[in-house]
C-alpha cells in the first residue's frame, strides 16, 4: 500500500469512530435519562403545547430545559421533568408557570422564585404551579357565553383567572 | 434511406436524436440486465468483490463523513432560523433528523460516490478498454461482466447503505454540536428528542434509497467506462459522462422513490 492509502485508511478510521463514538454517547444519554444539571419535577393540570426541550426561564432568561413529560396515570395530571442549571439554585417555594411567546406555539415553562431561604435540591418537587391556559377554549367559551346568556354557570368558570394551584389550574383547560 | 428533401433536414435531425436517445436508454437497460445477471449467478470473483468494497466502501468514508457533518450543522443553523419565525426552534432537532436520514444522508452519500467512484470506474474501464485489455480478457474466455462489471455493481449496492448509515449518524452529530455550542440547546434533551421521534422506517427507507443510488452509481461508471471509444480523450470523456449521468439519475431516483415511500 502507497503512503496516501495509509492516511485515507487512517482517516477512514477516525470517522467511523466519530460515528461510533456519537452513537454509542446518544445511546447512553437515551438510556439513563439524565441531563447535565439538577433535575426538578413540576406537576400540571395542563400542559398545553409543551414539549420536551422547551425552555424554563426565570425572569426571561433561559436556565434549563424541559426534560420530558409524562402522566401520572393515578392523579391525571402531567408531570414534567425540568433539566435545571446547577448554577442557579432556586427557593423551594418558587412558582413554575406554563406560558407561551405568542399565539402560535413557543410554550415554554417560567419560573417565578420565592422568598423561601432553603433552596429545591436535585430530585425535588416544585410545589406551585400553574398549567397552560386553553386559549381557544377560553375564546369559544366567552363567545358561548355571550351568544346565550342563559347558560350562567360556564361564564364565571371561563372569566376566572386559572387558580395558582395545580389541580385547579385545569379547569380552564378543560 | 433514400435522398432527405431539403425541408425535411431538420426533422430528421429530431428524429435521429430521438431514436439515439432510445437506443442509448435500451443499452443501459441490456448492460444492466447483464451486469446483475453475472452477480447473481457463478462463477463469481469474491477477491474482486472485496478489494471494490474497500476501495468503494471504506475510502469514501472520510469524505462522506465531513459531507455530513458540515450539511447537519448547516441545516440545524438554518432549520432554527425557519423555526424561530413561528417559535417552534425546539422542534429543530427532529427536523434535522428527518431531513438527514429519510434525504440528505443517502442523497449527499451517493453524490460524494458519484464523483468519486463513478469517475474512477469509468476512467479504469475506460483505460482497459483503451488499451484492448478486455478483448485480451474475452479471448482468455474471462467474462469481462462477471470479472469487472458485477464485483462493482454488488459492491456498491451493498456499500451505499452502510456509508449512509455512517453519514446519518455523523449529520445528526454535526447538528447537535452546532445546537449545544452556539445555540443553547441541552445536549442530553436535543439526542433524546431525535431518538424519540425518529422511526424505523425513515432510516430504513433512506437505506433503500442508498441501495438503488449505489446501483447507479456503479453501473454509470462501468457503462461509460465499457463503450468508451477513441483512446485517452475517451477515457476523459467517460468518466465525465459517468459523473454527470449519474448524478443526474440520483435525483430522479430520489424523486421517484421519495413518491412512492410517500404514496406506501
Amino acid at each position: 500500500m502507497a503512503r496516501e492509502q495509509w492516511a485515507e485508511t487512517g482517516v477512514g478510521a477516525v470517522v467511523l469512530a466519530a460515528a461510533a463514538g456519537f452513537l454509542i454517547y446518544s445511546l447512553n444519554t437515551v438510556g439513563s435519562g439524565r441531563g447535565h444539571g439538577y433535575e426538578v419535577s413540576a406537576r400540571f393540570g395542563q400542559v398545553g403545547g409543551l414539549t420536551p426541550g422547551a425552555a424554563v426561564s426565570v425572569a426571561g432568561v433561559k436556565v434549563g430545559t424541559v426534560a420530558g413529560i409524562a402522566l401520572d396515570p393515578k392523579s391525571f395530571e402531567a408531570v414534567v421533568r425540568l433539566d435545571l442549571d446547577p448554577k442557579v439554585p432556586l427557593p423551594s417555594d418558587s412558582t413554575a408557570k406554563i406560558t407561551s411567546d405568542g399565539l402560535l406555539g413557543g410554550a415554554h415553562i417560567a419560573i417565578e422564585p420565592g422568598g423561601a431561604a432553603n433552596t429545591l435540591k436535585s430530585g425535588a418537587q416544585i410545589e406551585n404551579t400553574q398549567g397552560a391556559v386553553d386559549l381557544f377554549g377560553l375564546v369559544g367559551q366567552m363567545m358561548r357565553s355571550q351568544g346565550s346568556s342563559g347558560d350562567p354557570s360556564s361564564a364565571p368558570a371561563a372569566n376566572a383567572a386559572p387558580g395558582a394551584k395545580p389541580a385547579a389550574s385545569s379547569a380552564a383547560g378543560a | 434511406m433514400g435522398a432527405v428533401p431539403v425541408g425535411l433536414a431538420p426533422i430528421t435531425a429530431i428524429g435521429r436524436s430521438f431514436l439515439g436517445a432510445l437506443r442509448t436508454a435500451g443499452a443501459v437497460v441490456l448492460f444492466a440486465g447483464r451486469g446483475v445477471i453475472a452477480f447473481v449467478s457463478p462463477p463469481w470473483f469474491p477477491g474482486q468483490l472485496g478489494r471494490q468494497i474497500v476501495g468503494i466502501g471504506y475510502f469514501s468514508l472520510p469524505v462522506v463523513g465531513l459531507t455530513a457533518v458540515f450539511t447537519g450543522a448547516a441545516l440545524a443553523l438554518n432549520i432554527y432560523t425557519g423555526g424561530g419565525r413561528f417559535n417552534a426552534e425546539q422542534i429543530m432537532p427532529q427536523i434535522v433528523a428527518l431531513g438527514l436520514t429519510r434525504e440528505l444522508g443517502p442523497v449527499l452519500a451517493a453524490l460524494m460516490l458519484a464523483g468519486r467512484v463513478s469517475a474512477a470506474i469509468a476512467a479504469e474501464i475506460g483505460a482497459m478498454r483503451a488499451t484492448e485489455q478486455i478483448d485480451a480478457m474475452q479471448t482468455l474466455s474471462t467474462d469481462p461482466f462477471r470479472y469487472l462489471i458485477a464485483p462493482r455493481l454488488a459492491a456498491a449496492i451493498l456499500v451505499l447503505p452502510a456509508l449512509t448509515l455512517v453519514a446519518d449518524i455523523i449529520g445528526i452529530g454535526g447538528g447537535w454540536l452546532v445546537a449545544t455550542r452556539t445555540l443553547d440547546f441541552n445536549a442530553a434533551v436535543y439526542v433524546r428528542n431525535t431518538w424519540d421521534f425518529l422511526q424505523g422506517w425513515d432510516v430504513v427507507s433512506g437505506l433503500i434509497k442508498a441501495a438503488v443510488f449505489g446501483f447507479i452509481v456503479a453501473l454509470m461508471g462501468c457503462y461509460h467506462g465499457f463503450n468508451a471509444q477513441g483512446g485517452a480523450r475517451g477515457v476523459g470523456r467517460a468518466a465525465t459522462n459517468a459523473v454527470v449521468s449519474a448524478a443526474v439519475l440520483i435525483f430522479a431516483g430520489d424523486y421517484l422513490l421519495t413518491t412512492l415511500f410517500t404514496h406506501r
